[in-house]
């Protein structure tokens, strides 16, 4: 009997190698303080202090480093389990490592480490929700690890890892596919590093051309405030889906030229990366117009977008050229998730407010830097349901949902539910929480404003109504809502299921 | 002719039955006891081997043969049995029997090195859409992505009279298409405007989709009268029954027991209505009104099966069924039973494959790719001298322009028409002459 107890051993509670787990985050974390360096240059050319990028990277190298060789010797592999741990923790570990700098120079506003936090959560999960209310007291080369943040957040660290470390220790798949926005990548290859590195090739390229388009109008003189640092500042903020602007009025401070610019490169960051991949760098354009969920995303935008310029020349807002831009602009932005405004649209009746906080839910399509529910999910949710009222009648029709002719797995479907049930009801709690403060700590919030609010940090949109306007500020919300609006963004941004996942007892325990 | 049989099973048995009386047979088989089965009825030379080895087929005289028959129940012995007979006698014409659409499809891309494939389903499918009047257009060839299509008809009995024995220029022949080839006994023409077409005619037509169906309904009159069918069984018979009536736009409804089965056949077929049931439940007949269908087709696989669904739609009102018996014996209890018609699919494939022997027509029509026709598909040059004349000016040299895709539209052209730089040509002509007309345009 003693030989058998001996040979079966202690019992083991733990079902995650937490080692490996925390092994991996400090090494990810070891690599990421490397991207405090590149505001240096510019802050060493304007004289400004060059300190808070030091302090941050310093302080998030240090600790991933110490990190990494503290649990390197009880480290095992990291599986699919550990995966949901590692991205989960590394989004929280990159909105400290953004929020260090602001603790430095962000002036008042950002003093409080709660909103410093806000702002580094807001930026990498490409939010662009802002409790910033001076933007005077921002400096340029602080500005532009605003941007930056979200460019970084966009398309999504880990995927970065993937593509640029060496012998990232991971399968990479199961944790790529936690980080990518939208319930399935189009795989470019088999391999998933050349995936990743594909799709940061036509990331880094959208940026750039977009940065030199906007650069153009400051050359040519067409956009005299466009100058080369606010055209990189807005191309960070545009791809990446972020909508961070150096302006309080955002969008609104440039012309329409440049507006146009934003416009359609918000549209192509909504898009699928892998379909463009194919699109324009493998010269396959008609794999845009075969995509059953591109068509669905182009009609949702123009639908939009015109029935958004009739309310505006309706209601004496705006007309001709400015309505029908002005609509596009905030369509194009809040349904990709960006954020950015051209106009207050706070200030809009509340029939436009209604038809912007109901885009806030559409989302941008899966494989692009947008949030939200995102455009295959509601497709595809249609297509059940259709299926289930045809079921309702004949339960024996069999009747297989496809996408692109393709089936899709029942398995899929029901996870396309369950996510469109958590979504909801996460945004509801959230505006629950933002409304029942409000009413406690005096803040006058209208019904539409919290659900709104809630709605925005959820899908990683940025702007909401009231206060939090587009030319408005989040710093107004008490705590509890700062908080409550941090964990929205975090678990928007990774598409709720790895946090939720967190939050069940098998996920620990054996 | 000289005929070399691989395979003795029943569909072999009824090839040699109706062969050997004017043809010369050697069977080749793996299987003694089948052999001897043969040789007791028929005057055959049997030889007892494997199709797949090289070294039996010469043994057994492959190299002699005029025509290569493998139709063993297994799609890759007969496929490598007639390549292999295809080295041995090479002059020999091979015909393979398949379960697989895939290798038909194949087949007709030119892709399989044999020179006919006979699919016991898709043969069965065939049999079923002629018993239900809408017979499907043998061996459709399309052009320019389905803008052109190129079909083979029978003019039998039920053909509208207006255009039996009337010369083509007065016949009412569909708008936007041609009659390419006529086959009349032995002789092909292609025909002229003083030329008819008769009953006992097949034909070969160049034209739009929608002026095929035309001449659908032209030969067949009493066609596309059924638009709603039912098939029970989501096998590979059934599948194929569906997918070839689907083309000709009836309505299509499967039920199949078993769901794997079940859930297959629905990702294949979208434009069915596939159910997960046994389909003898009288809730569900009466719920989904299986009764208001117009046929009734049976393709489980289990005959007793077979006879008791179709017993059972009748009684719920299908008026017409129609069903698949794979067992010989079953047909006549099928009928026994009322059930209008029985089909054996082994019995159909072998009447097609002794078609081939048979009937020259078959092969010439078949061979509209290989031998003697061919469909091109030319773009016109700028030198050529044929660029702006009109149609009706050009010679006929045994070819004939059936349509032209200018700027990606097809266009059937006239005889005012006139012909234009960059035009994709679609041209049937003899395979004689296609050199000389690919040079001349």
């Amino acid at each position: 009997l003693s030989q058998a107890t001996a040979r079966i051993g202690r019992p083991r509670r733990f079902a995650i190698d937490l080692p490996a787990s925390l092994n991996l985050v400090g090494m990810l974390g070891k690599y990421l303080g490397l991207a405090a360096l590149f505001p240096i240059p510019l802050a060493l050319g304007y004289g400004e202090p060059v300190h808070p990028f030091l302090v941050a990277g310093l302080v998030t190298s240090g600790l991933g480093w110490a990190l990494e060789r503290a649990t390197r010797a009880s480290a095992g592999r990291v599986g699919v389990r550990e995966g949901f741990l590692v991205v989960s923790l590394t989004w929280l570990l990159a909105a400290a490592f953004a929020a260090i700098p602001y603790l430095f120079e962000g002036g008042e506003q950002l003093s409080s480490p709660l909103d410093a936090y806000f702002e580094g959560m807001s930026g990498f999960t490409t939010t662009g929700a802002s409790v910033v209310t001076d933007f005077d007291e921002i400096n340029r080369s602080l500005g532009l690890w605003r941007q930056f943040t979200q460019w970084l957040g966009g398309m999504g660290i880990i995927v970065l890892a993937i593509a640029v470390l060496p012998r990232l220790r991971v399968g990479g798949r199961q944790l790529m596919e936690s980080e990518l926005p939208g319930p399935e990548i189009a795989a470019l290859s088999e391999r998933i590093r050349s995936t990743a590195r594909k799709l940061w090739f036509l990331y880094v390229g959208l940026t750039a051309i977009q940065a030199a388009m906007l650069s153009t109008l400051w050359v040519v003189g067409i956009d005299d405030l466009m100058t080369p640092y606010e055209a990189l500042a807005h191309a960070f903020a545009t791809m990446p889906t972020g909508g961070f602007s150096t302006q309080p009025t955002s969008a609104a401070a440039f012309s329409a030229a440049s507006q146009w610019i934003l416009a359609l490169f918000m549209a192509l960051a909504g898009a699928n990366f892998a379909l463009m991949y194919r699109a324009f760098v493998q010269r396959r354009p008609q794999a845009l117009a075969r995509d059953e969920e591109f068509r669905l995303y182009v009609v949702l935008v123009a639908g939009a977008a015109t029935a958004v310029t009739i309310m505006l020349w309706a209601y004496g807002i705006a007309e001709g050229e400015e309505a029908v831009r002005t609509a596009t602009f905030q369509v194009v932005s809040i349904i990709t998730t960006t954020g950015m405004a051209s106009a207050d649209f706070a200030l809009w009746p509340s029939l436009l407010l209604l038809a912007l906080f109901a885009l806030m839910f559409v989302g941008g399509s899966a494989g692009s830097t947008g949030g939200s529910i995102k455009v295959v999910r509601h497709l595809l949710l249609g297509k059940v349901l259709r299926r289930e009222v045809d079921q309702t009648l004949s339960p024996e029709v069999m009747m297989p949902v496809r996408l692109n002719g393709t089936p899709v797995d029942e398995r899929t479907l029901r996870a396309i539910a369950a996510f469109i049930l958590l979504y909801v009801g996460l945004w509801a709690v959230g505006a629950a929480v933002i409304a029942i403060e409000s009413a406690i700590g005096g803040l006058e919030l209208g019904t539409l404003d919290a659900m709104a609010t809630s709605a925005t940090t959820l899908g990683n949109v940025g702007p909401a109504f009231g206060v939090a306007g587009p030319y408005g500020s989040f710093a107004e919300y008490g705590e509890a809502s700062k908080i409550t609006m941090i964990g929205l963004m975090w678990t928007g941004r990774l598409e709720i299921i790895p946090v939720v996942v967190l939050l069940t007892r098998h996920y620990w325990r054996l | 002719v000289r005929v070399f049989l691989i395979g003795a099973g029943q569909v072999g048995t009824t090839v040699v039955e109706a062969l050997h009386d004017d043809h010369e047979i050697t069977v080749v088989d793996t299987e003694a006891s089948r052999l001897q089965a043969l040789t007791a009825r028929f005057d055959v030379a049997v030889f007892e081997g494997d199709g797949t080895s090289r070294k039996d087929l010469a043994a057994a005289g492959a190299a002699t043969a005029d025509l290569v028959i493998a139709c063993t129940s297994r799609d890759e012995v007969n496929l490598v049995a007639g390549m292999f007979a295809r080295r041995e006698a090479e002059k020999s014409t091979t015909v393979i029997r398949t379960s697989s659409t895939e290798w038909v499809d194949l087949w007709r891309e030119g892709q399989l090195d044999v020179d006919f494939v006979v699919s016991s389903e898709l043969e069965t499918a065939y049999a079923i859409s002629r018993i239900l009047g809408v017979p499907a257009a043998r061996q459709t060839d399309v052009f320019a992505d389905g803008q052109v299509q190129l079909a083979e008809f029978d003019v039998d009995e039920d053909a509208t009279p207006t255009v039996v024995g009337v010369p083509l220029r007065n016949a009412p022949i569909p708008e936007d298409s041609k009659v390419a080839a006529v086959i009349r006994g032995d002789e092909t023409t292609l025909p002229g405007g003083d030329d008819d077409i008769r009953r006992g005619d097949r034909i070969v037509v160049i034209g739009s989709p929608g002026a095929i169906k035309a001449w659908s309904t032209l030969l067949w009159p009493a066609g596309g009268a059924v638009r709603d069918v039912v098939i029970y069984g989501a096998g590979r018979v059934g599948t194929a029954i569906a997918r070839v009536l689907i083309t000709q736009g009836i309505s299509v409804r499967l039920i199949e027991a078993a769901r794997e089965q079940a859930r297959r056949a629905a990702e294949a077929l979208p434009k069915a209505r596939v159910f997960n049931a046994t389909g003898i439940d009288p809730d569900f007949l009466e719920r989904e009104r299986i009764g208001h269908a117009q046929a009734g087709i049976f393709a489980m696989r289990d005959d007793a099966k077979n006879q008791y669904a179709a017993s059972l739609a009748r009684v719920h009102g299908i008026p017409f069924t129609v069903a698949i018996a794979h067992d010989a014996v079953s047909v006549s209890a099928f009928e026994q039973s009322g059930i209008d018609v029985s089909i054996n699919p082994r019995a159909v494939t072998a009447e097609e494959i002794v078609r081939f022997a048979h009937d020259p027509r078959t092969q010439q029509v078949a061979m509209l790719e290989g031998n003697r026709y061919e469909v091109l598909d030319v773009t016109t040059r700028e030198s050529s001298r044929y660029i702006g004349m009109a149609f009706r000016d050009m010679p006929v040299h045994g070819s004939l322009i059936g349509a032209i895709v200018r700027n990606g539209e097809a266009v059937f052209p006239h005889g005012d028409d006139v012909l234009q730089t960059g035009d994709r040509v679609i041209i049937f002509t003899e395979a004689a002459n296609a050199p000389w007309v690919v040079e001349a345009l």
